[in-house]
């Protein structure tokens, strides 16, 4: 069962070149942009561990995978309240491999824009130690396994594809408020560590930070200690999960 | 197909009322009970928000009731869907616009153990040559023929269809049936909600008549046919007699119903040319009207009966 309904999804998903676009080759494209092509790029970080252009490397990753599990997160909801849910309802398939199918769809369709990015960023200048690298990439899919819940809940909450869209959209506001495309500071990077965005990504980057914000400006750098991008996704993950399990009950009453 | 006598479906005193959040409570179902035998072809005829689809949804255990038993084949509904002895065609929704016919049937397929041919699903149903086409290019009766497949897949014992025709033009729902007599001469029990009477009665061998979440006719297409398509025949009658004749009117078993209003009696009834009869000889009737009620009339009508039998 699994494995037919795991081939169909990727079919499926390969066929929405938009959102593969935007999932994949936006993503890489403003890598390239902001990341290999300037001047800054072969500076290395506060820490030695890389270099900025692996920093953006990470941060342009951590988007890709985020729009896509959100899309992935907030299609699954929308498609089972729209009769197939109700059609599955009526084979043996239970509802936990449905869920594990599309966590592997997630992880999956994830893991398109990162690797890309990645073997972008080796071809083009990204340095770093090998650790950095490899653990970056798995907190990079962790934390868009989390922000899957994301998309669910505006799944949910408005039933329709179009918001599953409006949600991917508003992704790019909140990596500019996460701190996610460009290094914040003052009050605006205060609010940043509010957003949801913020913690996933300030722990993809922190093998290569340990916790030392970027600026700008020429002053000295800030160190953020690493319960704050902890904490935000603590408290993040308990916010989504609360929501959504509150919309799942809603979505039975009405039935 | 098994050999143990249990009925294919059995409803003890079923209820389900919903509570939506800020709202009052909706008492879709009110106390529903029935038993389909095995092989049985039974039609579920009644209006917009009668409570079939919700009655069908907890015999698909899709829904749980709020009070009452529910047993498919001896089991819970759940159960049964689990042993891949129920399956349905649903309403509307339930498919994924961008995935091609053939690729749903694979998948649906691919949820049960021992699945039945997928070529062979779609040849049955018509849809080979559609095989290949995305569902959201699909009309609305090939969507359908579509659900129809998927619900033939594990090959099941009892096969539920709301509305199954529903969308569908003339030709496409002659089709549907046409299909349908085919894949039910193996004694598959078939229980199929609708509001045509006439589909009801071309199909089915018994209707049970649901109006207001309860049942309130059940018995072979002939005699709900009577019931549902009977004639409304009026008449004035003499003042000094008008009771007496009202309660000899009631005693005929032909006579569905008869209300006095004043001195004009207006009697329902599957018979109309004997009642009017007896109305202008015996009973001294005068002014004589005869009309044929619609199928709405006849389901107020029986739903009216329901509730003065409730407050009784």
């Amino acid at each position: 069962m699994t494995a037919v309904y795991y081939a169909m999804e990727l079919r499926r998903t390969g066929r929405d070149v938009v959102n593969l676009f935007f999932t994949a080759v936006l993503p890489a494209f403003l890598y390239v942009i902001f990341g290999a092509s300037q001047d800054y790029s072969t500076d290395m970080l506060p820490t030695g561990r890389g270099n900025v252009a692996m920093y953006i490397m990470v941060s342009m990753a951590a988007y890709g995978a985020v729009t896509a599990t959100t899309g992935i997160g907030g299609m699954a909801a929308v498609e089972r309240m729209q009769g197939w849910g109700r059609q599955l309802g009526l084979t043996p398939m239970r509802d936990s491999r449905y869920v594990l199918v599309k966590a592997q769809l997630g992880l999956t369709i994830a893991l398109i824009p990162v690797a890309l990015i990645y073997v972008i960023g080796f071809a083009t200048g990204a340095a770093g130690e090998l650790r950095a690298w490899l653990l970056s990439g798995v907190l990079v899919l962790a934390g868009a396994a989390l922000f899957s819940l994301y998309g669910l809940v505006f799944g949910l909450a408005f039933r329709t594809e179009g918001a599953v869209s409006a949600a991917s959209g508003s992704l790019v506001i909140l990596a500019f408020l996460g701190n996610l495309f460009f290094p914040l500071s003052g009050t605006m990077l205060t609010i940043a560590k509010l957003t949801p965005l913020y913690g996933i990504v300030a722990l993809a980057r922190e093998p290569l930070t340990e916790g030392w914000l970027l600026a700008t400006d020429g002053a000295a750098p800030v160190h953020d200690p690493l319960w704050v991008p902890v904490a935000n996704v603590a408290v993040w993950l308990t916010i989504l999960t609360v929501l959504a399990v509150l919309l799942v009950r809603r979505g039975r009453a009405r039935q | 197909m098994t050999t143990t006598t249990e009925p294919a479906i059995d409803l003890v005193g079923v209820t389900k009322t919903f509570t939506p959040v800020g709202r009052p409570p909706v008492e879709a179902v009110r106390g529903i009970d029935l038993r389909v035998g095995r092989g049985e072809i039974v039609a579920f005829l009644g209006p917009n928000g009668a409570g079939k689809t919700t009655t069908l949804d907890m015999v698909l255990g899709l829904t749980q009731p709020t009070a009452g038993r529910v047993a498919v084949h001896g089991r819970p509904a759940r159960t049964a869907v689990l042993e891949g002895r129920v399956s349905a065609v649903l309403q509307s929704g339930g498919l994924l616009h961008d995935l091609t016919v053939r690729e749903t049937v694979q998948v649906i397929a691919s949820a049960y153990r021992q699945p039945r041919d997928v070529d062979e699903v779609l040849e049955r149903t018509g849809l080979t040559a559609l095989a290949r086409r995305r569902v959201s290019k699909c009309s609305g009766g090939e969507q359908q023929r579509l659900r129809f497949a998927l619900a033939l897949l594990p090959d099941p014992d009892l096969l539920v269809l709301d509305e199954p025709t529903a969308g569908m033009d003339v030709g496409a729902r002659h089709e549907f049936w046409a299909t349908m007599r085919a894949e039910v001469e193996g004694g598959r029990t078939v229980v199929f909600a609708t509001h045509y009477l006439e589909e009801a009665d071309a199909f089915a061998q018994r209707i049970v008549m649901v109006a207001r979440g309860r049942v309130v006719a059940d018995g072979s297409t002939a005699e709900i046919r009577a019931r549902a398509t009977g004639r409304t025949v009026s008449a004035t009658l003499p003042a000094a007699t008008a009771q007496q004749a009202v309660a000899t009117l009631r005693r005929r078993p032909d006579v569905v119903a008869a209300d006095l209003a004043g001195d004009r009696v207006t009697v329902r009834t599957g018979d109309a040319d004997a009642v009017a009869l007896a109305l202008l000889t015996d009973l001294g009737g005068s002014g004589l009207e005869i009309t044929t009620g619609s199928l709405d009339d006849a389901f107020l009508a029986l739903t009216a009966d329901d509730l003065v039998g409730a407050d009784r």
